[in-house]
């Protein structure tokens, strides 16, 4: 590549890290994918190991990454090249480092190490170990692009790269229908909000040409900094509103989230990764990246808001009612989004990171427990397990661990974070901190269902083994649960040390003053911290932790007569709000497949080639009347000879009469 | 002897590829103008010179790289050919040199000669060694150009009265057609007419599905690749290059038409349930970009245009590939009796999502940057066909995920159990060497970029002046 112009914004407080480290984090996952793909179809065990060193490699520059930008609290470290240009447009390929990227690219690298090796496990002896390796680096080097990439278009690449790596990967097992369908739906969905990022990174360059798609410029324009150019409100709403369209198909909010429950058909290390931890949050971290855009325009930030707001408590509700377990995982992640998208509407911008720091983990650990119960149940299905407390000690534990630091417990990891979003709620808008408390009873009382479900009680047998499907590669008897490997339980107990501790970052604005340095300038909030709040949170939490023991444990209320008294909300609920319904039939079937493209088909056979079949038969028609008249004899040529001479004489003389 | 021929069209085309390359380090990114110029004085007619003129600018070169690499991949699927190879590589070998011929042309009528002479080979091809209604399809493909050559003929005569030349160069001069008599609006809408024909535009385009469907795999690599090319060529070299005002005043309807034939093509091809045919209805909507990058009339939107030719040749060429390839093992391209050939056909698989996703538009691929390229460049004079033709992104990804779906995914089909997956050299050459230089293109742009900057900044400065 031509790295042709080299500049380096140095200011005070600048990282002294140097580019070729922030380009190995990049490479080493994407050596780790090139090895794997040319060598991993021989040698299938040598894969794991490989993405191991590969993402390890990455992992511990992170780390080096983090370290030094502290050093420089935070400060921003930016190295530009020129990609290629035509014409008036030019294209940069570059690394940034600040204070966000440098918290992403820890969470990034660390969740995916974690689940690399869980994988080991998880994964031993499937048909396709490379196959998944090699993806699962490819996404890791996606995504680490995402979050290094300091301008749009850059950023826009690496964001469709990952929504490569997660269509491949949800749909690993393609034999499946039902996988290589969610797949497709994952992907178009996305793509659906895409057009919106697609739109804003079209409308920045007619705007700000010169900005040559630049996070630095774009925040500079919106903040109206900019000589000579100082956008109108309605050009950075619409920027915004773009940025956040994208946003939104990623990170799942309504009414794009249909694809992310679906998407758990892929492997559970894969949900844990890709569709918990990092590329869902994607979205909260572009609308994140471009704060001062959304700090610049008040319709957006509230179409954020809302939408954050209504996505949180819709897939809450549907979480309610869900018996599988990993989808109960894929609601509250919808759900949780959604309060990040929330808080970044209320101008929680630490909020909403700090959020998605913490979720990342706890999350990741929840989804790979559920993964730990797959693997020795064989199903996801709540209804066939039950007392898996006494026979996987490790998971129950961690998972615990996990439930609680969601339901947002003190002093665990996500009692901190979902604080300080309640709290924003509290300071800028009533309403949504009321569908925030709601929320966080819901998210308590449907992770302690999952959990009194599937640990407590006693065991029912889980899903039977099929013999007859050779692409299962389920190892043990589903009768007799058993603990699972190391390889599996190790990162549980590693992730389950951030789930509860990494809240406490926000001690004394730590964490707040480390991220605030990405932006040009702080409007933001002062205090993160309310004791009203806290309380408030904590009670609900409490309650609904305790409606679930009511229900689920005790039965002093039956779920059954529950479901009867609110019997029209359980089937809107059980139904998802009839959404996949709604896309499937109206907007796939009739018009897509049906009417409108059979029409323009019709037009193609009937109209366009009726036309040119048409104008060929006429052709021959007219050639077989005319040649009656070819007769071969002179006196009739003669004949047609003197009238046409006639005809002529007649017609000048009638032009120009004498 | 019968079997020499493919070897012999190998050597040819390959020579050809290393020449072509030797021309790609030859080629001086710095000067504008025609390069490697042949000019030998062929004909007199009265006050008419006809040339032997051939050369190569920043815009032809990379057309011509793409031919000759489309050649190589072309023989090379063409090798377990059975029937009367030698007259099939014959027509093969007179097809690769005519449509090169258009690209260097430096004579107006030595191109519409060589445009012309391409027609034989390609009705043979198809006629002979096609399958289904192939006679059909092969007359359709010859009688819908012959009409647009018709068209193209009194637009190329006119204008060579008018320019007193039919030297491509002059007639790119300004101030060279100066003739009041001449109506240069209509003599812009013929030359618009015959190059329409072959890009296509909707609604000129119902050729094209069917000499796709019907063509052998070879030849449907020849027809996307390049032969659409040639369309997109003529627009740019003669209409827009000869005649700036009128394009100026049309350049609305480029803009529009291309939009048309985004959507158009991309609801279509949903539609479709033989593979080939739904390719061919794709290309409709991928060439539809070709036309919106034109009628920007901007550095950005030409390059983007240019660019996007590149990008379709290759990867729409690996996508008739790859299907060919499942073809000559299944026998059926229709797309509800494939299904699950993942798992027999893990390298074809590869291959086929490879490039279903280099053509819905990925990143790191060719087709990404092209479009991108065409969007940004129209965006700032035509909004709303920009923002129509986006929408052509997510159909693009129904339609190619939705095929995926059910070609090669889903529960394996015991009907396909004795299939081999793609297991001889020259396959895995084409299909490697296709891949590498998708990749390369959408990851390293400035290579072909660079080449283009040239040539298009010259005929911005007859669209601006």
């Amino acid at each position: 590549m031509p790295f042709l112009a080299e500049e380096a914004h140095a200011a005070a407080g600048t990282p002294s890290i140097g580019e070729p480290m922030l380009w190995a984090i990049l490479v080493a996952p994407l050596v780790a994918w090139a090895l794997i793909a040319a060598y991993g179809r021989k040698f299938p065990t040598i894969a794991g190991y490989l993405a191991l060193a590969g993402v390890g490699a990455a992992c511990l520059l992170s780390y080096y990454t983090l370290f030094n930008v502290m050093d420089a609290d935070g400060g921003i470290r930016q190295y530009t090249h020129e990609w290629f240009s035509a014409g008036s447009l030019t294209v940069n390929l570059g690394v940034r480092v600040d204070g966000l990227t440098a918290v992403m690219l820890v969470v990034v690298t660390t969740v995916s190490l974690l689940v690399q090796l869980y994988s080991t496990g998880y994964m031993d002896g499937d048909h396709g170990e490379g196959r998944y390796f090699a993806h699962m680096c490819l996404f890791t080097f996606s995504m680490l692009g995402l979050v290094l990439a300091d301008n749009l278009f850059q950023i826009f690449i690496f964001w469709e790269l990952v929504g490569l790596c997660s269509y491949l990967l949800i749909g690993f097992w393609f034999h499946k229908p039902s996988a290589a369908a969610a797949a497709k739906k994952a992907f178009i969905v996305t793509r659906i909000g895409d057009l919106g990022l697609l739109a804003a990174l079209l409308l920045i360059f007619r705007e700000v040409p010169e900005a040559a798609f630049d996070i630095a410029e774009i925040q500079h324009w919106a903040g109206g900094h900019l000589e000579g150019n100082v956008p109108t409100t309605t050009v950075v709403t619409l920027f915004a509103l773009g940025i956040f369209a994208g946003a939104a198909g990623k990170s799942a909010q309504f009414p794009l989230h249909v694809w992310l429950p679906d998407a758990m058909e892929g492997p559970t290390p894969v949900s844990a990764l890709i569709h918990a931890a990092t590329m869902v949050a994607a979205g909260v971290y572009l609308v994140a990246r471009f704060f001062p855009v959304f700090e610049a325009s008040g319709d957006a930030r509230d179409v954020v808001a809302w939408i954050g707001a209504i996505t949180a408590i819709v897939a809450a509700t549907i979480a309610l009612v869900q018996t599988d377990f990993k989808r109960v995982m894929a609601y509250s992640t919808v759900s949780q989004l959604g309060y990040m998208m929330m808080a970044l509407g209320l101008l929680g911008y630490v909020a909403a990171i700090f959020h998605l720091f913490t979720h990342a983990f706890f999350k990741a650990l929840l989804f790979l427990g559920s993964g730990s119960v797959n693997h020795s149940t064989n199903t996801f299905d709540m209804r066939k397990m039950g007392g898996l407390k006494e026979f996987m000690p490790i998971t129950f534990w961690t998972f615990l661990i996990g439930s609680l630091s969601l339901a947002g417990i003190f002093p665990l990891a996500g009692f901190w974070s979902k604080d300080e979003i309640l709290l924003d709620a509290w300071r800028e808008n009533r309403a949504l901190w009321v569908i925030g408390l709601c929320v966080a009873f819901m998210t308590a009382f449907y992770m302690f269902r999952a959990i009194f479900l599937t640990f407590f009680g006693t065991y029912k047998g889980g899903e039977p083994v099929d013999h007859h499907d050779e692409d299962s590669h389920f190892h043990g008897d589903p009768a007799h649960p058993h603990e699972s490997p190391w390889v599996m339980t190790l990162p549980l107990v590693l992730l389950a040390v951030p789930a509860i501790a990494a809240g406490w970052l926000a001690y004394d604005h730590m964490f707040k003053d480390f991220i605030e340095a990405a932006l040009p300038e702080v409007h933001g909030h002062g205090s993160t911290f309310e004791i009203g709040i806290a309380i408030s949170s904590s009670v609900v939490a409490l309650a609904g932790i305790g409606a679930a023991y009511a229900i689920y444990m005790k039965k002093w209320v039956t779920s059954e007569s529950i479901r009867a008294t609110f019997a029209p909300f359980a089937i809107i609920f059980e139904n998802k709000y009839y959404l996949d319904r709604l896309y499937e039939d109206l907007f796939v079937t009739r018009i897509m497949q049906g009417g409108w493209n059979r029409l323009l088909q019709a037009n193609d056979k009937y109209v366009v080639d009726g036309i040119v079949n048409g104008s060929g038969r006429l052709a021959r028609e007219a050639s077989s009347r005319l040649r009656v008249i070819q007769t071969g004899q002179v006196q009739g040529y003669g004949l047609g000879i003197v009238a046409g001479i006639l005809v002529i004489v007649v017609a000048v003389y009638a032009a120009n009469p004498l | 002897m019968e079997q020499n021929a493919k070897w012999l069209a190998l050597a040819a085309t390959v020579a050809m590829l290393a020449l072509s390359v030797q021309m790609f380090f030859a080629f001086d990114l710095n000067a504008s103008g025609y390069q490697m110029v042949v000019d030998k004085k062929w004909v007199t007619i009265d006050q008419f010179e006809l040339r032997y003129a051939l050369g190569v600018d920043g815009l032809s070169m990379p057309l011509v790289l793409l031919t000759t690499c489309l050649s190589v991949a072309s023989v090379l699927v063409s090798f377990s050919i059975t029937k009367r190879p030698r007259a099939y590589f014959a027509c093969l070998m007179l097809l690769v040199s005519s449509v090169v011929g258009v690209f260097v042309s430096l004579d107006f009528l030595l191109f519409f000669l060589f445009w012309e002479l391409e027609l034989f080979p390609m009705f043979l091809l198809i006629a002979v060694w096609g399958s289904g209604r192939k006679e059909y399809s092969a007359t359709k493909f010859v009688l819908y150009t012959i009409a647009g050559s018709a068209f193209m003929l009194v637009g190329i005569l006119t204008l060579a009265f008018a320019g007193d030349t039919f030297d491509i160069r002059l007639l790119s001069e300004e101030g060279r057609i100066a003739d009041p008599l001449i109506p240069l609006g209509w003599v812009f809408f013929f030359l618009f007419i015959g190059f329409a024909v072959k890009l296509p535009i909707v609604p000129l385009h119902t050729w094209l599905p069917d000499a796709h469907g019907d063509a052998p795999t070879a030849v449907s690599v020849m027809l996307a690749g390049v032969l659409l090319k040639m369309g997109g060529y003529g627009l740019i070299r003669m209409c827009v290059t000869m005649l700036p005002d009128q394009a100026a005043e049309w350049d609305v309807w480029f803009a529009a038409i291309g939009a048309f034939s985004v959507l158009y093509g991309a609801f279509i091809t949903l539609r479709q349930t033989d593979v080939k045919r739904l390719i061919a209805y794709s290309s409709v909507s991928h060439m539809g970009l070709v036309l919106l990058g034109i009628g920007a009339l901007g550095d950005t939107g030409l390059t983007g245009a240019a660019y996007q030719m590149l990008a379709h040749g290759l990867i729409t060429g690996l996508m008739f590939v790859m299907v060919g390839l499942m073809y000559e093992r299944t026998h059926t391209r229709e797309i509800a009796r494939l299904g699950g050939l993942a798992r027999q056909m893990p390298l074809i698989t590869t291959g086929l999502v490879f490039a279903g996703f280099g053509s819905l538009g990925l990143p790191a691929m060719a087709g990404f940057i092209a479009e991108v390229t065409v969007f940004l460049g129209a965006f700032e004079r035509f909004e709303w066909a920009v923002l129509a033709s986006i929408l052509g992104v997510v159909l693009s990804a129904g339609y190619v995920l939705w095929t995926l779906q059910r070609v090669v995914f889903g529960p394996v089909k015991h009907d396909w159990d004795g299939v081999t997956d793609a297991h001889h050299w020259w396959e895995h050459t084409v299909v490697v060497g296709l891949v590498a230089l998708v990749i390369l293109l959408g990851v390293y742009p400035a290579i072909m970029m660079d080449m283009l900057e040239p040539a298009i900044d010259s005929i911005m400065v007859r669209v601006e002046s």
